[in-house]
């Protein structure tokens, strides 16, 4: 049967009723076929108004369950942005304790090829023979390599020392790296929560991820945070030489 | 044996590699080969003759604490010194660290100073035992 054959079929009879009601001017029996023919029609729409209803309640008990919508907005967003201003704290000082070697090792360059310069001007004027016949050379020749031994210690020292700031990467990539897994998990819940809002069929929405799991500190759980640190953490390395040192003796 | 000391560093920030590593070459070991995480770092172990580890505990695939308890675990490697370099402060880590036999601790952000104590204090240890 098609569908205009069903349609004439169901709502047929009930129409020619209401033509004929009209026609004989009967109030009381035009009420009475248009309100079997709305009957008729609102039959049709319960088992799918129903169906909507149960599929958008399951769907947000599942939103519910899933989605940490509470943690996420009350804990971990605010934490998140502790986090990145710490970020941005450490690389702040990483960059000046850089540049501030850098500037403490330029003078000392400077003052090495300066009074190198000058010994090979005095080398080039006079020669050989008569530089070291005059008596200044000896002397200034030895304060030139003692001053020269000495700077090259100052800058060797602040090599090491800007290799060491660099490690600031290590620490705030992984603070990055928790961050991002955060906002993934919140374009998810923000995903949903505008399938949600547009009335999207539930059955369509594209799956929920599993809510994250607390971390596993014997997976690691990254650097500690000024203002979020652990109550358990410990924050210097004698903290955690004494409590190996405790744990080998017993203690 | 500590200036031919042979070395492996493992650590998932390439960065930190590169410091670790410069910082023992200035302490004189040059024989340093480099892993970024316990899934790469074990083989090489197995097949390398490594006198030492240095490792990272928070990286992805096997983090630090399952490759030292994998050393402990291997009959071969067993004795093998491991310098946990790591910023995993929290107490029950250091002391599950120190349970599955860990020589040294040394937590980032670290110094120059600090990284040589230790191991000058494992290799003492080592030589004393």
């Amino acid at each position: 049967m098609s569908g205009a054959d069903s349609l004439s079929t169901r709502f047929r009879p009930l129409v020619l009723q209401l033509q004929a009601a009209l026609d004989a001017n009967d109030d009381a029996a035009f009420r009475d076929a248009f309100d079997r023919l709305r009957g008729d029609m609102s039959a049709d729409l319960m088992p799918e108004l129903k169906r909507i209803t149960v599929s958008a309640q399951c769907a947000l008990a599942r939103f519910r369950d899933r989605v940490r919508l509470d943690a996420l907005a009350g804990q971990e967003v605010p934490d998140a942005r502790k986090r990145l201003a710490h970020v941005v704290k450490l690389t702040d000082e990483a960059a000046h304790r850089t540049l501030d070697l850098v500037e403490q090792s330029g003078p000392l360059i400077d003052q090495t090829a300066r009074e190198a310069a000058q010994l090979i001007e005095a080398w080039s004027a006079y020669g050989p023979r008569e530089l070291a016949l005059a008596s200044l050379w000896p002397d200034r020749t030895l304060a030139f390599l003692e001053r020269t031994l000495a700077d090259a210690d100052r800058v060797r020292d602040h090599l090491s020392q800007m290799l060491l700031a660099q490690g600031y990467q290590d620490i705030t990539g992984q603070i990055i790296r928790g961050v991002i897994s955060l906002v993934g998990e919140l374009e998810d819940a923000l995903g949903q929560l505008v399938a949600l809002a547009n009335g999207d069929d539930t059955r369509r929405m594209p799956a929920l991820k599993e809510p994250a799991a607390a971390p596993d500190w014997r997976a690691g759980v990254g650097p500690q945070i000024p203002g979020l640190a652990a109550a358990d953490a410990v924050s210097a390395q004698d903290d955690i030489d004494a409590l190996l040192n405790s744990f080998a003796s017993g203690g | 044996m500590s200036a031919t000391m042979k070395i492996l560093v493992v650590d998932d920030f390439s960065t930190m590699r590169r410091i670790v590593k410069n910082l023992l070459q200035e302490l004189g070991y040059s024989d340093i080969t480099e892993a970024d995480d316990g899934n790469t770092a074990l083989p090489l172990l197995k097949a390398g003759a490594f006198d030492f580890l240095i490792t990272d505990w928070n990286m992805p695939g096997m983090p630090g604490l399952d490759l030292l308890k994998a050393v402990r675990a291997d009959a071969k490697l067993g004795k093998m010194p491991v310098l946990m370099l790591t910023a995993e402060a929290k107490r029950e880590q250091i002391i599950e660290a120190a349970q599955a036999g860990v020589s040294g601790y040394v937590i980032k952000p670290f110094t120059a100073v600090t990284l040589k104590e230790k191991i000058d204090k494992i290799l003492a240890s080592k030589a004393a035992a």
